[in-house]
């Protein structure tokens, strides 16, 4: 069992504590971690870009146990992960190759430079995707964490529907969901869109109280 | 904000993403701080092939820097003293200066992005959201 990262002194009213959702993401890149460790990315040093990163737990833990030598690049619209991700990231990694960034999703990152994505989104079924407070004291951050809109796809759609501006040919995608969100019928229809450009695989599955969390993998094929 | 983000985004709206203009984004009125860090002679020359060379002087003239070599340094081998020079140069540049506070002003549509306590915010006024 590899180590999980230390979080330093987190105020879990303001980010998100990392849940079952955060742990199947880093025991699905223990299980690859020699295939990721051993693949030949289209840049020598892989840009590994985490969207949505919280406590900046899943990024620590690649940095530290999976990709040492890859450079990160973490997201998020909460002005407090962005602080605690990187606290989090320098406490049990290397800081040099590490950054944070808030931003909305990956909006300002150049196109097609991603190698390695992830993203555990909000991907709760909620009546609407709760509208970005105005200032940082705000109680309501937590929100932005979980509600994803009627079926917990608003935001994760459109990551998908962005997806081949986001990653670099051959670069990969880790995409959480749970069971409501369906996401055999979102796959099968995010192939439909742009058929014979991806792989996308099911890389992991486990039930977490009443929730089935699975994780896809999503790969952008050469044309 | 490291100094080698930079090299990495552009404006965040969305009709921006076409024009060259929006990349590099303009640094004004920028503080910087030197933070120590672990120095990877092997990770820094991998790095170099990434590295969007023209933008990264522009930047750095922006923050006040301009002895940048003309072109990216080619055939780097760490074991050579000189070219341990150039990785040291580039590591404190990239990785050890932090941009704590500033402004980013995309040169297509004009906006300014606030880096505010070293995080630099991209998010958008709602009628400027994609
Ligand atoms: C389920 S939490 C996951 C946190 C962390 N990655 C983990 O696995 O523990 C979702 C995260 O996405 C962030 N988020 C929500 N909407 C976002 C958006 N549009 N752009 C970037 N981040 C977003 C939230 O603030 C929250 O930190
Ligand atoms: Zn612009």
């Amino acid at each position: 069992m590899l180590e999980t990262p230390i979080i330093p002194s987190a105020d879990y009213s303001k980010v998100y504590e990392p849940a079952e959702d955060s742990y199947l993401l880093l025991d699905l890149f223990e299980q690859i971690r020699c295939e990721l460790s051993s693949k030949r990315y289209a840049h020598s040093v892989p840009l590994v870009v985490e969207i949505g990163t919280g406590s900046g737990v899943v990024t620590a833990f690649l940095n530290k146990n999976i990709l040492p030598k890859a450079l990160y690049l973490a997201t998020d619209v909460n002005p407090h992960s962005c602080v605690i991700a990187a606290r989090t990231n320098s406490h049990n990694a290397t800081s040099y190759n590490m950054d944070v960034i808030r931003c909305d999703l990956t909006s300002p990152l150049l196109t097609e430079k991603v190698d390695i994505l992830i993203f555990n989104p909000p991907y709760v079924p909620a009546e609407k995707v709760p509208e970005i407070p105005k200032d940082d004291k705000d109680p309501r951050w937590l929100d932005l964490a979980l509600d994803g809109g009627p079926t917990g796809m608003d935001i994760t759609q459109r990551v998908l529907d962005s997806l081949h501006t986001i990653l670099a040919l051959k670069g990969e995608a880790y995409i959480l969901f749970c069971a409501r969100n369906q996401p055999d019928k979102v796959v099968e229809d995010f192939k439909k869109k742009s058929p014979g450009k991806w792989d996308v695989t099911m890389e992991i599955r486990r039930k977490a109280g009443w929730e089935m969390l699975s994780v896809y993998k999503f790969v952008r094929l050469c044309e | 904000m490291k100094f080698l983000t930079t090299n990495f985004v552009r404006c965040a709206v969305k009709s921006c993403a076409a024009s060259s203009d929006s990349f590099p984004l303009v640094f004004s009125e920028c503080q910087l701080v030197q933070q120590e860090q672990d120095f990877d002679a092997e990770f820094l020359t991998s790095m170099l092939d990434r590295l969007d060379w023209p933008a990264l002087i522009k930047v750095a003239a922006d923050l006040g820097n301009n002895s940048i070599p003309q072109v990216k340094p080619e055939n780097i081998d760490p074991e050579d003293p000189e070219s341990e020079r150039i990785l040291r140069d580039l590591h404190s540049l990239l990785l050890e200066t932090q941009i704590t506070e500033g402004k980013m002003i995309c040169n297509h549509c004009q906006h300014v992005y606030y880096i505010k306590n070293s995080v630099a915010n991209f998010l958008l006024p709602p009628h400027l959201a994609n």
